[in-house]
């Protein structure tokens, strides 16, 4: 579909593409707890999709149903219109993905594990396994045993693995989980550059909301095995937006009687409104204009953190 | 779809890359060995035949051959599940039957290499010891190599039953300690087990495994000495709990949702 012939950019996917993963209904129960309830998602191409939820929502639990490890008590999941439950060995084709931990054979070198699971999907040359080498940076150790290796490079030998049969789906089940800041920033740079460069669409799940604010094109939040909401991330600010401003002032009662009208109020030392991005400009002037000393203009940007917490009702997601 | 051969290759590495595979290899030739070595050694004038030490050292390494089989049958599943590699094994465009197949076929694979050396090996040794002897068994024409090779033959598909017992534990309980221990005790707790319920004499007795694991008796003879059935018999019985054994491995496997 769209992992040959996209072009850069393909990430700006157009709404009548079609969704690489479609879950209709997806329901799991365990005896009588109902773990996963009616969920109903699409995951358009060449995103990456973020899955955020608290721990025990039941994230790994839809990831497993999405690859085939867990069985749907009830609903369907599509992945590049093959049914997982139906159709299973034609809808995993496509996809890569590591779940929970990348767990490689410790017992055996880095290459061997990568030719393990070459072997198990027609085409996967040792060219090819060579190429994902140097592509995840492994190729001082690929041939020591996995034993020996560092969390880090065994998180980039799983993603060795699950992008070696050039998936055009990825599925990540909390990747940055243990790594150090250089290691997340790497992961966020490289998931991108695939969605980016080779139109894969990469599914992430998470509890950390700032890794999914920067990592993701668009997030669902999940909670208590119920779909919450789906938002766009990194949404553009219109002209019109209404922000909370804050200025930071010499005088505060000065400006706040400078900008009657505005509807300004003191919040400790200073001074807010609810405006656009003329409003500002303008109440800048003002102030200047009065000989205040504007120190600071901030403007508050709804987080996601912001997002989450307004849609569940203030319960907090970590 | 594609290659098969390529699932069991990959078990294959999975046991033959592991250094205690071969530390088992050793434990078996050097054993072996030793027995001969040390008779020879001690014999004095007396010099034995070749073949006067094949039960001994077969009945010994035959017991270790089945122990390290149904060692590796323990790990093979319950080991991937154990590591959490069984996740990325299964999320391959292949159905999770044809996985525990090429499980399966590489350990008996495993069972029948080892059987082939300890074969060889104590053979070849034994005559190099003590040279070549080519009269027949005794109270019978059968030649020696005939009998030994139906022996091994005979060992090798109660290895089987054996062995599929183990790796059903293994799939079905995900513990390989249960799945050494239980199939161990079977194969060597069963003839005290059924030679205490045999005094009750109830026929049923007769269809247990315990009861029908010594193929061996019917080369020379007609009839179990535990039993006293036929050889048919004996069979219809092994291949009644393989069938079972194989039904519900496969079934548990296919059906159960991997949460580790």
């Amino acid at each position: 579909m769209t992992s040959s012939s996209a072009p850069a950019g393909a990430h700006a996917a157009l709404p009548n593409q079609e969704p690489v993963v479609r879950m209709q209904g997806v329901t799991k129960r365990i005896g009588k707890r109902t773990i996963i309830d009616n969920l109903t998602l699409d995951v358009p191409p060449g995103e990456v999709f973020g899955f955020l939820g608290p721990n025990g929502s039941g994230k790994t639990t839809t990831i497993r149903m999405m690859v085939g490890l867990m069985k749907l008590s009830q609903g369907e999941i599509l992945i590049r219109n093959h049914s997982i439950s139906r159709d299973y060995e034609k809808a995993i084709r496509h996809v890569g993905a590591i779940v929970e931990n990348p767990e490689m054979y410790k017992y055996l070198t880095g290459y061997q594990n990568l030719l393990h699971f070459a072997r198990m999907i027609p085409g996967i040359t040792r060219q090819r396994i060579d190429e994902v080498v140097q592509l995840v940076g492994l190729n001082a150790r690929i041939h020591d045993k996995v034993k020996t290796y560092s969390l880090g490079m065994r998180q980039r030998l799983g993603v060795a693995q699950a992008i070696m049969h050039k998936p055009s789906l990825l599925i990540l089940d909390e990747p940055t989980n243990g790594l150090d800041p250089a290691g997340i920033r790497e992961l966020r740079d490289y998931l991108r550059l695939l969605a980016i460069e080779e139109g894969i669409t990469v599914f992430v799940s998470s509890h950390l909301l700032s890794e999914m604010e920067l990592m993701c094109d668009r997030v669902a939040i999940i909670q208590s095995g119920k779909l919450i909401d789906v938002r766009p991330m990194r949404q553009q600010q219109m002209e019109t937006d209404l922000s909370k401003v804050f200025f930071e002032v010499d005088q505060p009662q000065t400006a706040l009687e400078v900008l009657e009208g505005t509807g300004a109020a003191l919040e400790g030392n200073h001074v807010v409104f609810l405006g656009n991005r003329e409003n500002i400009a303008a109440c800048n002037a003002q102030l200047v204009q009065a000989g205040i000393k504007v120190y600071g203009i901030r403007q508050q940007i709804k987080t996601l953190e912001d997002q989450f917490l307004e849609v569940t009702g203030g319960e907090r997601i970590v | 779809m594609f290659d098969f051969l390529q699932l069991v290759n990959n078990e294959n590495m999975k046991i033959y890359r592991r250094v205690r595979t071969w530390i088992m290899l050793g434990i078996l030739l050097v054993l072996t060995l030793s027995i001969s070595l040390l008779t020879y050694i001690y014999s004095g004038n007396i010099s034995p035949s070749m073949w006067d030490l094949m039960q001994i050292q077969s009945v010994m390494s035959i017991m270790l051959v089945t122990v390290f089989t149904v060692v590796i049958a323990a790990e093979t599943v319950a080991g991937e599940f154990s590591t959490g590699t069984i996740k990325l094994l299964m999320i391959r465009p292949w159905s999770r039957s044809k996985i525990l197949l090429s499980k399966y076929v590489s350990l008996l694979l495993f069972g029948l290499f080892f059987m082939a050396v300890i074969f060889v090996w104590t053979i070849v040794t034994n005559m190099l010891f003590f040279g070549y002897d080519a009269s027949p068994i005794m109270g019978s024409d059968m030649s020696q190599l005939t009998y030994w090779l139906l022996n091994y033959g005979a060992e090798f598909i109660t290895m089987i039953v054996i062995v599929t017992l183990a790796f059903l534990i293994s799939t079905v309980f995900r513990s390989g300690g249960l799945a050494i221990g239980l199939s161990l005790f079977i194969l060597l707790g069963g003839s005290i087990v059924t030679g205490i319920i045999r005094m009750l004499d109830y026929a049923w007795v007769d269809y247990l495994l315990f009861a029908n694991l010594s193929l061996s008796e019917y080369i020379l003879g007609d009839a179990s000495s535990i039993t006293g059935k036929p050889l048919g018999f004996t069979l219809g019985v092994l291949a009644g709990y393989y069938v079972l054994f194989i039904a519900i491995t496969w079934t548990v496997f296919n059906r159960r949702d991997i949460a580790s």
